[in-house]
């Protein structure tokens, strides 16, 4: 069983390297890789769609800045975010505004697993901690 | 009455056995009335000797053994007993000294025995004491940590609300691009 997950994982990521187009996952590729599992089925082939699902889910996340906000922002502070978060990780990211009230005021953004916060909601929450 | 006799007697007439033959006739003793009563009296003499003297000899002889092995037998027995004595001295002298030893020793042991359970009840009850002084402690801390928290919690959910209520749109937005200069560094 850990063999053919171990198996499953390794050639999910071999899938997920041939997905890429300069650096970044191409759409294309992407349809061409769904296109050859449905053709060929590999061995535990739910197991290895999990894993590839998770690689590109994870790679587009890193290319994305999902910009959580409360109240208004303009798109040349959707853009200066972008270009900030480009700059900083090296690689084209692209910002994706999604508005939260909780937040009361103020951005939290997310590239990846990083998370950068600067709103009421987020220096409120320390008190709560404790 | 004699005077004849010795006259008699000294006369110098046959020699000096003569004149005793002649003494002893003059007193009436006949040699052969002599020799008979010599005879009787060896006789007598021996079974006197033979039947009388020598088993009373022999008795006396027997008691006089009997009675110094009976005297060397008492000596011996006292000195026994006066032997045994001391060895019964020294034995019970032997058996006080080791019964105090062992009563020494056992009222050592019992002491020290309550002594480590002295110490050791006091040391629980020592534990004790600082455990619950400990989780006294501890819980007065969570209890106003707890108090703390709640507090907090409260102020925060009075704040959250009073903001949501108070806050206008251009606030919101001045906090905003405020946040986007913090996160671009501008």
């Amino acid at each position: 069983m850990a063999s053919s997950a171990k198996h499953a994982q390794k050639f999910a990521r071999r899938l997920f390297q041939l997905s890429l187009a300069d650096g970044a996952v191409s759409a294309e590729r992407v349809t061409g890789v769904l296109a050859y599992i449905e053709k060929h089925r590999p061995a535990k082939p739910v197991m290895v769609l999990r894993a590839y699902h998770r690689l590109i889910a994870a790679e587009l996340a890193r290319g994305q800045a999902v910009i959580e906000h409360a109240g208004s922002v303009s798109d040349a502070s959707l853009q200066a975010i972008a270009a900030a978060m480009t700059k900083k990780y090296a690689r084209a990211v692209t910002a994706v505004p999604r508005p939260d009230p909780a937040l009361l005021a103020g951005l939290r953004v997310r590239v990846g697993d990083d998370v950068y916060e600067s709103s009421i909601a987020g220096r409120l929450e320390p008190l709560t901690a404790g | 009455m004699f005077a004849p006799l010795l006259a008699e007697a000294a006369a110098p007439s046959g020699g000096l056995l003569d004149g005793f033959v002649q003494l002893l006739n003059g007193l009436g003793v006949s040699w052969s009335g002599l020799i008979a009563q010599m005879i009787n009296f060896s006789i007598v003499a021996f079974i006197l000797w033979r039947f009388a003297f020598k088993p009373v000899m022999a008795t006396l002889d027997e008691r006089q053994k009997k009675i110094d092995s009976g005297l060397k037998y008492a000596d011996e027995m006292k000195a026994k007993l006066e032997q045994a004595q001391q060895e019964s001295a020294a034995v019970i002298k032997h058996a006080q000294v080791e019964a105090t030893k062992l009563i020494d020793e056992a009222r050592k042991a019992a002491k020290e025995f309550a002594d480590r359970e002295q110490k050791a009840a006091s040391d629980r009850a020592n534990d004790l004491i600082a455990k619950a002084q400990q989780a006294i402690e501890l819980e007065k801390k969570k209890m106003l940590a707890d108090a703390r928290g709640e507090i907090a919690r409260l102020v925060v959910v009075t704040t959250r609300r009073v903001l949501e209520k108070e806050l206008s749109d251009a606030e919101r937005t001045r906090f905003n691009d405020s946040a986007v200069r913090e996160l671009t560094g501008a």
